[in-house]
């Protein structure tokens, strides 16, 4: 009989993969199941709204810049 | 916070699309009569009134028709706005309604007073002479029903700017598609007098892909068999005729979105047979007229086609019931002669191909 | 967005325990209720084959009706069915629940004497006859009622207590200090935005799960939802065979602009358009909708003129993502703000711009691009309803791809199998699973696969153990 584990399966792109990779390992573990493939995951099912957060924290703060950028250069002086 | 989460889009969402089902009631008295002792035309009635009722219960907008095709005319059973001026008048006891969907008692009673309407109208001397059913009419009513149903709910839709949230491409699409689909419930066989008008119903059904389903519970015609085939449709001749009700619910309930994910009752074999323009003679082996394809089973008088008046060239027809002649090419081995022989005419290969 | 709530209540009876079901198909009406609104269609074609079935069928025989290419349909049809009890399987025949069966006969057929479709009233006698336009007006008043208190909680028009308790308990508006006004949430906003049909399913769950504390028996409030449903636009009907806890409910209904009572008639009253629609489907609910919006247009003069401005379309949007708003209602003053960057305010006018921290910002509250989408073009201007296509194509489309730039993983909850014994066995397990269309992932390498379920995958490797075990001992 295999075993069975219950968990969400996670697709993404491999760089999206690697930063969840990171977050995993700076969390002890806490978060991945299984490594499936370059771009899959298993993750455990409880942690998975925390993940999401964690990944997009990481993501709001490397896309950051060029969100600054955008905002000051609106204009809203024509309105 | 389901931000970075493609996962909600990619659930289909399957949107059923209601559909319309236009029952076309043969009520030819004849073949009822000789069908008394197995199922009474009343019991038939009952059945179909609950077929109805599991088409509706399938989805709010789902509409339904009722058609009678009866010996010498074709009249709608439901909607029929004079049978609904007279149950309403009627009083009915509000309380016992409590026990019935409203929309199932309205065309309960809509169908039944029109029912006895049709045959307390139907004189006896008014059957002499003719026990055919006006199947031509009752497809061609059900047809323009059809079309005005689903291209009212186009035009409605289209004059609200379509409002509702349908992204623009799709809005047409999505509208246009209220299906619909005939049921035939047939007990009358020989429609050959009705042969062209027949055919042309389904030409039309199929142009607009409204699926023609038969139930054939007596009688044979060849021509309903081919509707239900060039249409995609159903037919099924009923073994037992007393479980009407099981038949309809198990074999027609499907509306044409569903059925592409279901696999179709057996076909029988279609008999794909032609009545000619003539006689109405069912025939096997036909003359056709080389202009209008009209069907003939023998020459036309003066050779000059009923249809078309087109002067034909009878005399192309040669020794037509003759043995067909065989012409030997020349060039050809004999042995390739010989195997034209065995093959009689049939067989056209040219010179040079293997025989295989 | 009438998908995300037909789920909701879907979730909701799912996990309501089997009891309940056999409490609620001893109703004809909801049983019909939930054959019409909760099954997919395939799975009403087998109810019904099997509804005049005395003898149980054969599973196998059953499934192989369906294309092999439709598996998915015939599992979703089949777990389905399964889920809200309305089949039964034991030795691999299908049957339908007796209770059910029964009664969704009752249903097609009439007759019995349960009084689940209601008992309507002869209303002739009523001095003032209640129009089908009164009771659109009546049901739109109470319902923006209740949304103009969740935008601007201190305005004048104040819903009943009862509401205000419920948008609470929801978590749609919160309390944050006593005696102050409660403000509305994330969760309010994104619902505000959500389709008509599909916030009055979202209040009535709500109600649903807050009537336990009330000590009102779930099933009957169930039972009267669902029978609301069935009735008639312009209808009257009697309250006399209600019971106690569905007259309390009626009351609370009354505050929702789902039905209209009059004061001097107690013993009827009348569903609005709200009710009748409950157990539609989505095709039905988008004629709803628009029927709505022309009966507010054509009662022009009866409803303030602030609601009929903003319901016949207001919105200007260019090419280059500005938006003009021909409004100075504050409800829709605040929803613009949920997606939009405003700018300046004018007496009649209020110009924003769409930006791509604006919808990311709202698809961060959980409103999708569609919603958004949605609504611009509800609330079209009538100069934008002029083309062809009401939106411009670039906004639409920017929309949509903002939403996507954000959405970078695909989540599937289920379950992982691994350390499969040998190649064959992971071999014949992932087949399995493929056919049943539960297989996700699988690496024949890593004998590693993960499957949306795991109960069917569990049963088929018992079976096949026995079998196995039979084999050898032969």
């Amino acid at each position: 009989m295999p075993r069975v584990n219950k968990g969400v399966l996670v697709e993404c792109d491999p760089s999206i993969k690697a930063i969840l990779l990171k977050i995993d390992q700076d969390a002890g573990h806490a978060y991945i199941i299984e490594d499936l493939d370059e771009s899959t995951l298993v993750v455990k099912e409880q942690k998975l709204a925390d993940l999401k957060h964690q990944l997009d924290a990481v993501l709001r703060k490397t896309s950051m810049q060029e969100r600054e950028e955008e905002s000051s250069g609106d204009d809203d002086g024509d309105f | 916070m389901d931000k970075v989460d493609a996962s909600a889009h990619y659930q289909g969402v399957t949107e059923d699309k209601p559909s319309l089902l236009v029952v076309v009631l043969d009520t030819n008295p004849f073949a009822w009569q000789s069908l008394h002792s197995e199922l009474p035309l009343q019991t038939a009635l009952s059945h179909i009134l609950l077929f109805l009722n599991a088409h509706l219960s399938f989805s709010h907008a789902n509409r339904v028709a009722v058609i009678a095709s009866h010996t010498k005319s074709a009249t709608f059973l439901y909607p029929n706005s004079a049978a609904a001026a007279e149950t309403a008048e009627t009083s009915v006891d509000l309380y016992r309604d409590a026990n019935k969907y409203r929309l199932f008692a309205s065309i309960e009673r809509q169908v039944q007073s029109s029912m006895q309407r049709l045959l307390s109208s139907t004189a006896p001397e008014s059957l002499a002479g003719t026990n055919e059913t006006t199947m031509a009419g009752a497809l061609s009513l059900a047809l323009a029903y059809i079309n005005r149903v689903c291209n009212a709910d186009n035009l409605s839709d289209s004059g609200e700017g379509s409002g509702g949230g349908a992204r623009p491409g799709e809005a047409r699409a999505d509208t246009a598609s209220m299906t619909a689909r005939i049921l035939v419930v047939s007990v009358s066989g020989d429609l050959a007098n009705q042969y062209v008008s027949v055919m042309n119903s389904i030409f039309a059904a199929q142009r607009q892909r409204v699926p023609i389903d038969i139930c054939k519970i007596a009688g044979d015609t060849v021509f309903l068999q081919q509707a239900s085939d060039s249409t995609n449709g159903i037919y099924m001749q009923l073994q037992h005729p007393s479980a009407l009700l099981q038949y309809l619910l198990s074999c027609f309930m499907s509306d044409p979105s569903t059925r592409h994910h279901l696999i179709p009752p057996s076909q029988i074999n279609v008999d794909f047979r032609a009545a000619c323009f003539c006689h109405k003679r069912v025939v096997d082996i036909g003359f056709v007229c080389s202009i209008c394809l009209s069907i003939f089973c023998s020459p036309p008088p003066g050779a000059i086609c009923t249809t078309c008046n087109t002067k034909l060239d009878v005399s192309a027809l040669g020794n037509y019931g003759g043995k067909p002649a065989v012409v030997l090419m020349k060039k050809k081995k004999i042995k390739k002669a010989k195997k034209v022989l065995n093959d009689s005419a049939a067989d056209s290969s040219t010179p040079g191909t293997p025989v295989a | 967005m009438a998908p995300s709530t037909i789920r909701g209540f879907d979730e909701y009876l799912q996990s309501l325990p089997p009891i309940t079901f056999q409490r609620l198909y001893q109703q004809p009406a909801t049983a019909l209720a939930i054959f019409r609104r909760m099954l997919p269609s395939l799975a009403k074609i087998f109810v019904t084959t099997l509804l005049y079935n005395d003898r149980p069928i054969p599973l196998a025989e059953l499934q192989s009706w369906v294309r092999t290419e439709s598996y998915r349909e015939r599992e979703d049809a089949f777990s389905k069915l399964r889920r809200l009890h309305i089949t039964q399987e034991r030795a691999g025949n299908v049957s339908i629940d007796p209770i059910f069966k029964k009664n969704f006969r009752l249903a097609l057929t009439g007759g019995g004497d349960h009084h689940s479709f209601g008992v309507p009233v002869d209303a002739s006698d009523d001095r003032k006859k209640v129009s089908i336009s009164t009771l659109d007006n009546y049901a739109a008043n109470q319902f923006d009622c209740i949304l103009h208190y969740m935008v601007e909680p201190s305005g004048q028009r104040q819903p009943n207590p009862g509401v205000k308790i419920l948008l609470i308990t929801s978590g749609l508006m919160k309390q944050s200090e006593r005696g102050h006004q409660p403000k509305i949430t994330q969760a309010g906003f994104s619902f505000i935005l959500q389709e008509g049909n599909a916030q009055i399913w979202a209040l009535l769950i709500q109600y649903l799960e807050m009537c336990e504390s009330l000590q009102m028996e779930k099933t009957e409030v169930l039972h009267f939802l669902l029978m609301l449903g069935s009735l008639e636009l312009g209808q009257a009907y009697s309250t006399a065979t209600l019971t106690q806890t569905q007259i309390k409910v009626l009351a609370d209904l009354k505050d929702y602009g789902v039905v209209y009572q009059r004061k001097s008639m107690p013993d009827r009253f009348y569903p609005t358009r709200l009710a009748t629609t409950l157990t539609s489907d989505v095709t039905g609910l988008r004629s709803t909708a628009a029927s709505f919006t022309q009966a507010l247009v054509a009662a022009g003069p009866v409803a303030p003129p602030s609601e009929a401005a903003g319901e016949s379309g207001f919105i200007i949007i260019e090419t280059n993502y500005r938006v003009y708003a021909y409004t100075n209602n504050p409800l829709s003053i605040a929803i613009l703000d949920l997606f939009c960057k405003l700018g300046s305010r004018f007496p009649n006018l209020v110009t924003a711009k769409l930006t791509r921290a604006s919808i990311q910002r709202a698809i961060a509250n959980g409103i999708t691009a569609d919603q958004i989408i949605d609504y611009l073009k509800v609330h079209a201007h009538p100069v934008m309803r002029k083309n062809v296509l009401i939106l411009p194509p670039t906004v639409v489309d920017q929309i949509r791809l903002w939403q996507i730039e954000g959405e970078r993983m695909k989540t599937t909850p289920g379950f992982l199998f691994k350390d499969f014994a040998s190649e064959w066995d992971f071999q014949d397990t992932a087949r399995y699973a493929e056919e049943l269309g539960i297989l996700a992932w699988k690496d024949s390498k890593r004998r590693l696969m993960f499957a949306t379920r795991t109960e069917q995958i569990v049963d088929y490797l018992k079976r096949r153990g026995e079998q196995q075990a039979v084999g050898r001992k032969v």
